[in-house]
């Protein structure tokens, strides 16, 4: 029996994909996430990436899987199990954040609000008069949330022979480790996301018909009927007419058309302002998960935000297994807001591991955020990329497919 | 021969809906109340605001209402109504000159604003569901929305509902203008409790202004049994457009569940703010709790525990009195510890210790115990100001100055002249000359940059012991100057002067999100010159005593830490470039987002 933990991350471009391996009688295998962002694709297929995870977890009577992980449902975790493949894969349970829950009254509430939005939203953008590039770009950002429901059908009804689909974290059993039978000898400690009514309110993104339906006619709504029947308005002609008869044109000193146009365009919501809201509300549902096996503490914070992380870092119950963190999915694909500078500086221990799942943008330079990964090595961190082979020597191993990183190799002793 | 005139009246009465439309339906919450009187053109254009009915949405025009009509004088203005666009421009004259008014009776002077220029009112600017101050436009916006089709409240889906015939929302915006005239640093955020500052403070005086209406004062008193905590319209703020908006409850409240920790953790400014609220309002509370013992003594056969049922009509009316006399005496301290404020980087303590300090020039001997329960409500909820050992009276009270410093003349005269001015335009109030106000404005602009540009030449020597560098390494300026008047205790008239100092650090902009790093100070002289208060927030800087720029050294850390705070919880700088980056926290925290953002 070896006695190290096997984790693989897979290069799908902007979306996370991570096979951890542990040792035991058989290898177990626990799958976190599975997706690529619309606007950010890896170098290789979806359909690839999913043929070489059955591949690995292939054993004699089929693929096998004892733990699927979806953080969050953002396409760029999830969208990679709407393929038909993953129907013949047996898999002991399934583990998704409490805000998937079908039944619990909060978080459907939680489900809804999101969901509603981003399909308002992607309506609004594809009426948006912008040219194609731009449309598409900002459609494939709104798209991201919506709620990709052939992958999210397998994660609640797919997959063969499930025993068990948990909801994490339990209410009121937040900080009571898991120690599921399937994974003999690891505890599994879900420290998100929070069941605070203060973070769970930054989950929600605001919600209300009149919120978008004005960017549908590039902010006017000049078919709209006036809300006052019985006095129409007047246009700016009518205008001036009307204040010359009542003796009163000072009223319109300053006031020029350009200044009224000015007004008119003040009242229009940006709806990239509401997806970035919207992103950041659904990256807030994000599981966090803890594994624990003898000295190795591997963190899978998926793409928590603020919120989460805050509750995490105050909780002084959490302190001595974030001090000996031994390995670092770096959250959401390397950006400032994801990886508090705190726990860079004060809890991630010199000589652990990192892996940043992520991809360079031109659309976004901030992605990854290069004070983070200054602050990384400067602590003594190493961490490889999902899109670089990394620098040698190295304890990552990187498996190249066609000259480009198919993904990237690390083991963590036990 | 002429014939004689009739006295100019001196007040306007104009009716209003009490809270906002849903609330409306019950008669008793449609109320008239009186503003100062000034003559006025269709609009209503007076001298403090313009109301401009512009609706952005539809890009047309609505009529303007001439409250100078005999008709309308003869019946307190238009009946109210959501139908008819003329109301909602009365309803948000009469509000806003309401909240001016109280700002004017508690600062003891009249409030301008960007050069004398009227505000300008919007009341149904854009499609959405808030409303905004512009600082840039000078002006404020107000949106109209559908209430939300699947949970419209008390509302019916799809209705209209316009923020301008909230009273709360109002009396909220035109407070953000006035403090951003008071205190035109504030918006500028170096510190979580900036904005903070600017949210809470406008929603004080918006609950506040509720006390002031007696049908609902008594009405609430009657209701809750005197006990003014349990909820009622009294103190909660935009019931309506909490409910449009599928929040299911009033917007905000000034109750709270006092945790001394929360100041440490709650950043977004408008819950940040209800701190605040809650604080003054709980001072307020426990103020009038002991102001109206004996009355419930009397009231009960000595008990003090009031029967069931109907409370006895003149125990409610004196339970209101007092109720008010208690809230105007809130309200009016409030607003008068701006006068004792930094002109930058405030805190919840400074305020504190503003509030203190002002209240204590004002009655020394605090017979009411207002300002003790102020004191004790804002300790249970952890605000302290930085800097003070004790929570004693006299170390809240900001230091006295003692270092003997005096204004230069050229300062003083010119404060002469601004009391003569000060003293003709409050006497001008019948007829009214739009044209010469400007241009006054415009000449108290330059005389600021004339003094300012003098201190520097002459090197008023002075500098260092008022907290401020030498105008020759930082820019300086000076951003206002004005008199106070105060009855002293002996019954005296005194003139006391503010004078607000701001100094900038140059290209410090672009490594703090787009804020520079400022330092400043307030000073308060005495007629003849004679300094009295220093209240500062030096730089640092080797011009000044080393604990002084030891200070400014740590305000410089603070500052990079509320960055560094916000850049966590700013998660628009992932998806934008280079420069939303530089200019992240003044693109990112205005006062116009955190409202825009803050009705959900």
């Amino acid at each position: 029996m070896s006695d190290l933990i096997t984790i693989r991350m897979y290069n799908t471009g902007f979306g996370d994909s991570f096979l951890l391996t542990f040792p035991a009688d058989r290898p177990r295998k626990v799958l976190i996430d599975c997706g690529m962002h619309q606007f950010g694709p890896g170098p290789f297929p979806a359909g690839e990436v999913v043929d070489q995870i059955l591949a690995d977890v292939d054993e004699p009577d089929g693929p096998r899987i004892d733990i699927v992980v979806a953080t969050h449902r953002h396409r760029d975790h999830v969208s990679g199990f709407e393929h038909k493949s993953w129907d013949k894969v047996r898999v002991a349970e399934v583990w998704m954040p409490w805000t998937e829950h079908p039944t619990d009254p909060e978080a459907r509430s939680i489900r809804e609000r999101q969901s509603s939005l981003a399909q308002r939203l992607c309506l609004a953008i594809q009426q948006l008069n912008l040219d194609a590039a731009e449309r598409d770009y900002r459609f494939a950002f709104a798209q991201n949330n919506l709620s990709n429901a052939e992958a999210m059908t397998t994660l609640h009804e797919g997959f063969k022979d499930v025993k068990r689909r948990r909801f994490l974290p339990h209410k009121n059993g937040k900080r009571t480790a898991i120690q599921p039978a399937c994974l003999p000898g690891v505890e599994i400690h879900a420290l998100g996301p929070s069941r605070d009514p203060k973070v769970i309110r930054d989950m929600k993104p605001p919600e209300g018909e009149s919120y978008l339906r004005v960017t549908a006619e590039d902010g006017r709504m000049l078919s709209q009927p006036s809300p006052f029947p019985a006095s129409p308005g007047w246009t700016r002609g009518e205008f001036d007419a009307l204040l010359k008869e009542l003796d009163c044109q000072e009223l319109l000193n300053g006031f020029s058309a350009k200044t009224a146009a000015g007004i008119s365009s003040e009242g229009v919501v940006d709806e990239m302002a509401i997806a970035t809201s919207l992103e950041t509300a659904v990256n807030g549902t994000s599981l966090v998960l803890m594994f624990r096996m003898g000295k190795a503490h591997l963190l899978f914070p998926g793409d928590a935000q603020w919120g989460t992380w805050r509750e995490i870092l105050d909780d002084t119950e959490c302190h001595p297994m974030l001090r000996r963190t031994s390995f670092y999915k770096v959250g959401h694909h390397g950006s400032h807001n994801a990886t508090p500078p705190e726990f860079v500086e004060t809890f991630l221990p010199k000589g652990a591991l990192a892996m940043i799942p992520t991809r360079p943008m031109t659309r976004w330079p901030f992605i990854p955020k290069a004070a983070l990964l200054t602050a990384l090595t400067k602590y003594g961190v190493e961490f490889a990329r999902s899109d670089e082979p990394p620098s040698a020597p190295s304890r990552f191993t990187c498996q190249e497919r066609n000259g480009k990183t198919f993904s990237v190799t690390v083991e963590i002793p036990v | 021969m002429r014939a004689s005139s009739y006295p100019f009246p001196t007040r306007r009465s104009l009716k209003i809906f009490a809270f906002d439309p849903m609330l409306g339906r019950v008669p008793l919450h449609r109320i008239t109340i009186d503003v100062t009187h000034e003559q006025l053109r269709p609009g209503p254009m007076g001298s403090r605001l313009t109301i401009l009915d512009y609706d952005g949405v539809r890009g047309r025009y609505y009529e303007p209402v001439n409250l100078d009509d005999p008709a309308l004088l003869l019946q307190d203005g238009l009946d109210p109504t959501e139908a008819d666009p003329r109301f909602h421009q009365q309803m948000v004259y009469a509000v806003a000159m309401k909240v001016i008014e109280n700002f004017e009776v508690a600062l003891g002077r009249r409030i301008h604003f960007y050069r004398r220029k009227p505000l300008l009112l919007l009341p149904h600017a854009f499609a959405g569901a808030n409303a905004y101050y512009s600082s840039r436009r000078q002006a404020i916006l107000f949106g109209y929305f559908s209430a939300d089709a699947a949970k419209p409240g008390s509302n019916i889906p799809g209705q209209n509902v316009f923020s301008c015939l909230s009273q709360d929302i109002i009396a909220h915006e035109v407070t953000h203008a006035i403090v951003d005239r008071l205190r035109r640093f504030f918006k500028w955020p170096t510190n979580p409790d900036m904005l903070a500052f600017h949210e809470g403070f406008a929603d004080i005086v918006a609950i506040f202004q509720h006390f002031s209406f007696p049908e609902i004062l008594n009405h609430a008193i009657q209701e809750t049994h005197g006990d003014l905590r349990r909820p009622t319209p009294l103190i909660e703020l935009a019931a309506q457009f909490g409910q449009a908006t599928g929040k299911g409850e009033a917007l905000r409240t000034a109750l709270d569940r006092p945790d001394a920790a929360a100041s440490n953790n709650i950043l977004e400014p408008h819950q940040r703010g209800s701190i605040l609220v809650a604080a003054v309002f709980d001072g307020f509370f426990t103020t009038f709790q002991s102001r109206i013992q004996d009355l419930l003594r009397l009231a009960s056969g000595g008990t003090g525990r009031l029967p069931e049922g109907y409370l006895h009509p003149d125990l409610v009316n004196r339970l209101a009195q007092e109720a008010r006399a208690t809230a105007q005496a809130v309200l009016r301290m409030c607003i008068r510890a701006f006068d004792y404020l930094p002109p930058v980087d405030v805190t919840f303590g400074d305020y504190l210790r503003a509030l203190v300090t002002a209240d204590y020039e004002l009655n020394p001997d605090d017979r009411s115990g207002l300002r003790r329960n102020m004191v004790e409500a804002f300790r249970v909820r952890g605000i302290y100001p930085h800097g003070v050992r004790s929570l004693a009276e006299d170390s809240l009270l900001w230091e006295r100055f003692d270092a003997g410093a005096t204004c230069p003349d050229y300062v003083i005269s010119e404060l002469n002249n601004r009391l003569l001015s000060e003293a003709a335009s409050s006497s001008r109030s019948s007829t009214r000359d739009q044209v010469a106000e400007e241009k006054l404005g415009r000449r108290e602009e330059k005389t600021l940059n004339y003094l300012a540009r003098e201190l520097r030449k002459k090197a008023w020597e002075s500098f260092d012991k008022l907290d401020l560098a030498s105008p020759h390494t930082v820019r300086t300026n000076l951003v206002s100057m004005h008199p106070v008047f105060r009855i002293g205790q002996d019954g005296q008239l005194l003139v006391e002067t503010v004078i607000q100092f701001v100094q900038e650090r140059r290209r410090s902009k672009s490594s703090y999100g787009g804020v520079a790093m400022r330092g400043g100070s307030t000073v308060i002289a005495q007629a003849d010159g004679r300094i009295r208060y220093v209240i500062s927030k030096p730089l640092d800087s080797t011009d000044l005593r080393p604990e002084k720029a030891r200070e400014g050294k740590e305000r410089e850390m603070r500052f990079e830490s509320f960055l560094r705070d916000f850049d966590c919880t700013d998660a628009c700088q992932i998806w934008r470039d280079e420069r939303y980056h530089q200019e992240r926290l003044v693109r990112g925290l205005t006062l116009a987002m955190v409202d825009r953002r803050g009705a959900g």
